[in-house]
């Protein structure tokens, strides 16, 4: 049972825009099980629902299920007549009232009203009374609840696109309640993955802070969801053995604070902290010519093969791949006769024409290719332009120096931060040497905040995060001995300093993922042994009866779905990624979280709490 | 699939609960709850009622493909004269859809100049009728997309039938080099048996020489003809499966050329 997020939200949507009639198993392609009558529809979304579907399904083929326009709610919108309208919106009492204003003016023939979780029973009433007002209350076809309220970037990536968590669950002026609100919202869309799923996990969390919290409010409401008749677990059956239902693994963005902020030397990383990727999409600026969208997704083979190379690989994969697609191009054009002076065999005429067809069925396929080639040629170029002009590669190996060995030349850290880079990239850098060195003398930070102090940087974040970590909050458990791995520590005592520098560096230059904190605990988790990280870790299993008496799921599991409270990215992605592919036997590992933050965003918000604490510059300047 | 819940009855109650605590009385009530169970039949206009027949001659259309399938591709099972007859069909059906289709699209900028003209009054709320227009633009492009799509199927099975025409061609070009020089080698073991008869009576003797000569001419000519008639035969293969080739690329270009002028009368 593998778990494709992707697939199943895709299919929940299809089945949506087919007026939730049941698919057609293997009949006609017309889906002959809804009625001829209903064929061309109307979509309407708001803002929210339209990103949900905007990674799955492109415009043409909302076609093929018969949508022929869509619509953001907001918008003025006119009467088309004759025709049934399809609403995906959340519940909410704006989009309430719009709906009614809408069935009010008849503006379609029929309202089938679908919301992304599900309809609040006091929302549900006003729309009532505001459709029974109207008199409109036969154009409500039907009203569903579709739980699909979060955003699949990948098969194995999901968000739940909401903003500034991070910033709301650490603000210090925050009241109980508000807080209270914010973990439903969050214990409610990772209701709507394991309905999607389809499956009830085991829940493990660390105890005390939003992870907990969030679990039990996740536990409560599956618990109060299985003990109805119906429900929308029902027939996955009775999964009891641990290896077939998932863990769910909890985490607080606090867990394992350097991550978000660093630079990082994958080629996706890099696009995502330089061209602000949102939902697979970037837009970039060439020199000269205007600004392009591209698509990085799934679609993409260059992308999937290579997302996870270094930098330098990429320049020259693009240019293997440009040099093959010009040697097929030559070729076809020489089997065709396209050069000048290719003397037309007359009694071969047969051959050529099917050498002449097999071209003309291959065209299609070079431009793609060739648009691919293109795309990532320009996307390497501007990139590259801004690691010059950002040192970004300096950035990189300094950071990934600190987080492995716990020191760095202290000389290189002030020239770096009095040297090139954005004030985000000397914030980033200046933090994440606060998080990964144990003890940090006075003397040094001074001399770190007068050169940030000298680049005209907003220093609260800094400021923020020095108090974290003098309020010794369980920020940093990468502890540094953890991290590092057996072989530099032999290597050390055996052959002195040396070797240890060589095999050090070479570490960071191979730059695999680096056994990030996150991904040790979720494999002792899956793993279920005894192991003295994870055992003060709770439990939650809804399926248990509550008196506990049951025995305890622990492990192991084979499959796991791994959730990040606060802000997620892409270098925890692919570290669960290499240890699914890694494991003996392989196992599945999703990855979640409340956003995805790149480490210019995640910067930004902690600059927020820092002056929300009142501390650092009062200066609110807006950097680049 | 119950990843769904349908909260249409939920919906039903509540509307039920509301009309009871604002005061409605019992005969109020009775439509409005009627009207859940029987939808108002509302006129379909004549623009739809065309649409979703032109659907389904196109579905009609595909289902014809999908019968005929097997017979047009096994070599066995139809004659050259019955998949002719099937294609010639599926053209013509074809051109019946792509007619329709068109009348459907003349009828949207039919009906938005009449609009235009009977509005003397001037117009109120700009383009008011845009959306309306746009979602027939709409069904209009689905429904070429779903005749594209099911012509392109059918151009894979006719690309298949040529390919195999193509091969069945090339090897016999090769056999049919062979026949000529046996043919010669034949002509020769001839000469030599009238040579064996010569003791027999002359006049007779020039008679079968005359004959003979008539034969071998005969065979020359037809052998000759034969060689030509195969290399048209060829060159109208090569010209079909040119034809067929270009004709999908041009309607695909066609169709492309379609979609970025809807696209820019539409920005």
């Amino acid at each position: 049972m593998a778990l494709n997020l992707r697939q199943k939200q895709t299919s929940c949507i299809i089945r949506m825009l087919n007026l939730n009639h049941q698919p057609n198993a293997g009949g006609a392609t017309t889906g002959a099980g809804s009625s001829t009558e209903e064929v061309y529809k109307i979509l309407v979304l708001d803002r929210f629902c339209r990103d949900i579907l905007s990674p799955l399904i492109h415009v043409k083929d909302l076609r093929k299920h018969g949508i022929t326009l869509y619509f953001v709610i907001d918008k003025e919108r006119q009467t088309v007549p004759d025709v049934p309208a399809i609403y995906f919106v959340q519940p909410t009492t704006v989009n309430i009232g719009r709906i009614v204003a809408d069935t009010a003016r008849g503006l379609y023939e029929s309202f089938h009203l679908n919301f992304s979780s599900s309809l609040p029973r006091p929302l549900l009433e006003e729309l009532a009374a505001g459709a029974l007002k109207a008199d409109a209350v036969g154009r409500i076809s039907k009203v569903y609840d579709q739980y699909l309220e979060f955003v699949t970037l990948e098969e194995n990536l999901f968000s739940l696109a909401q903003r500034d968590i991070y910033v709301q669950l650490n603000d210090p002026s925050a009241g109980d309640q508000e807080i209270e609100g914010i973990l439903e919202k969050i214990a409610g869309g990772l209701f709507c993955v394991l309905v999607t799923l389809g499956v009830v996990p085991v829940i493990r969390c660390a105890s005390g802070g939003p992870a907990q919290m969030v679990a039990a409010a996740l536990d409560t409401r599956l618990r109060e969801h299985l003990v109805k008749k119906n429900n929308l677990f029902s027939e996955s059956g009775t999964l009891v053995s641990s290896f077939q239902r998932p863990i769910l693994c909890l985490f607080d963005r606090n867990f394992e604070l350097a991550v978000g902020l660093q630079h990082d030397w994958s080629y996706r990383s890099l696009v995502h902290d330089v061209f602000d990727m949102k939902l697979n999409r970037v837009s970039v600026q060439g020199d000269k010519s205007p600004v392009k969208s591209y698509e990085l997704d799934d679609s993409d083979p260059f992308w999937v093969s290579n997302c996870w190379s270094p930098f330098e690989k990429i320049a020259l994969e693009i240019d293997a791949q440009l040099n093959k697609y010009k040697q097929d191009v030559e070729e076809v054009n020489r089997r065709t006769g396209g050069q000048k002076g290719a003397e037309f065999d007359g009694t071969d005429l047969i051959g050529n024409t099917k050498h002449l067809m097999n071209a003309v069925n291959s065209l299609p396929e070079l431009t793609e290719r060739k648009k691919l080639i293109d795309k990532h040629t320009n996307l390497a170029t501007v990139l590259l332009g801004e690691i010059k002009n950002r040192a970004l590669d300096s950035f990189c190996n300094l950071e990934s120096e600190m987080s492995s060995k716990g020191s760095v030349d202290k000389n290189q850290l002030i020239s770096q931060l009095k040297d090139k880079g954005t004030k985000e990239d000397k914030l980033r850098l200046a933090i994440t040497y606060l998080l990964s060195v144990e003890t940090t003398p006075q003397s040094e930070l001074e001399s770190i905040e007068a050169a940030l102090r000298e680049s005209d940087v907003d220093t609260c974040a800094f400021q923020y995060v020095k108090k974290i970590k003098s309020l010794n909050l369980s920020l940093n458990s990468s502890v540094a001995s953890a991290s590092k791995s057996n072989i530099v520590d032999w290597a050390e005592k055996l052959y002195g300093q040396s070797l240890s520098a060589v095999t050090a560096g070479m570490k960071n230059l191979l730059s695999g993922a680096r056994q990030l904190a996150l991904t040790r605990i979720v494999e002792a988790l899956m793993e279920g042994k005894p192991n003295p990280e994870v055992d003060s870790y709770l439990l939650y299993d809804p399926r248990a009866p509550k008196s506990g008496t049951g025995a305890q799921l622990k492990g192991p599991f084979k499959e796991g779905i791994v959730f990040m409270i606060g802000g997620g990215n892409y270098i925890e992605y692919r570290s669960l990624m290499e240890l699914a592919q890694r494991s003996q036997p392989t196992k599945h590992i999703m990855y979640g979280t409340t956003e995805i933050l790149n480490g210019v965003d995640f910067v930004r918000q902690l600059q927020v709490l820092g002056q929300k604490m009142g501390l650092g510059s009062s200066s609110i300047n807006p950097s680049q | 699939m119950a990843k769904t819940r349908d909260r249409t009855e939920d919906f039903k109650d509540a509307v039920h609960t509301s009309a009871v605590s604002s005061g409605y009385t019992e005969s109020k009530l009775a439509p409005v709850m009627a009207s859940f169970i029987m939808r108002k039949p509302t006129q379909r206009l004549p623009f739809t009622k065309a649409s979703l027949k032109t659907l389904e001659s196109i579905n009609e259309l595909e289902h014809f493909i999908v019968r005929h399938q097997k017979d047009y591709l096994n070599l066995h099972r139809t004659t050259e004269q019955e998949r002719d007859n099937i294609e010639h069909e599926v053209s013509v059906f074809v051109k019946a859809s792509k007619e329709q289709i068109d009348i459907l699209k003349n009828r949207i900028y039919d009906e938005e100049k009449h609009e235009n003209a009977t509005r003397w009054l001037p117009i109120l709320s700009d383009g008011s009728h845009a959306d309306e227009v746009a979602h027939k633009h709409g069904v209009v492009l689905i429904l070429s997309e779903r005749l594209h799509s099911v012509t392109s199927k059918f151009d894979q099975l006719r690309s298949i039938r040529i390919q195999d025409a193509i091969n069945r061609a090339t090897p016999r070009r090769k056999k049919h080099s062979f026949p000529t020089t046996k043919s010669q080698e034949v002509l020769k073991s001839d000469f030599t048996e009238p040579e064996g008869l010569e003791l027999s009576s002359g006049p007779i003797r020039v008679q079968n020489q005359l004959l003979d000569d008539e034969t071998l001419a005969l065979q020359v000519e037809l052998t000759s003809l034969l060689d030509a008639v195969q290399e048209t035969e060829t060159k109208m293969v090569e010209m079909s499966a040119l034809n067929h080739l270009m004709s999908t690329h041009v309607l695909q270009q066609a169709q492309q050329i379609e979609l970025l002028y809807e696209q820019v009368s539409f920005s």
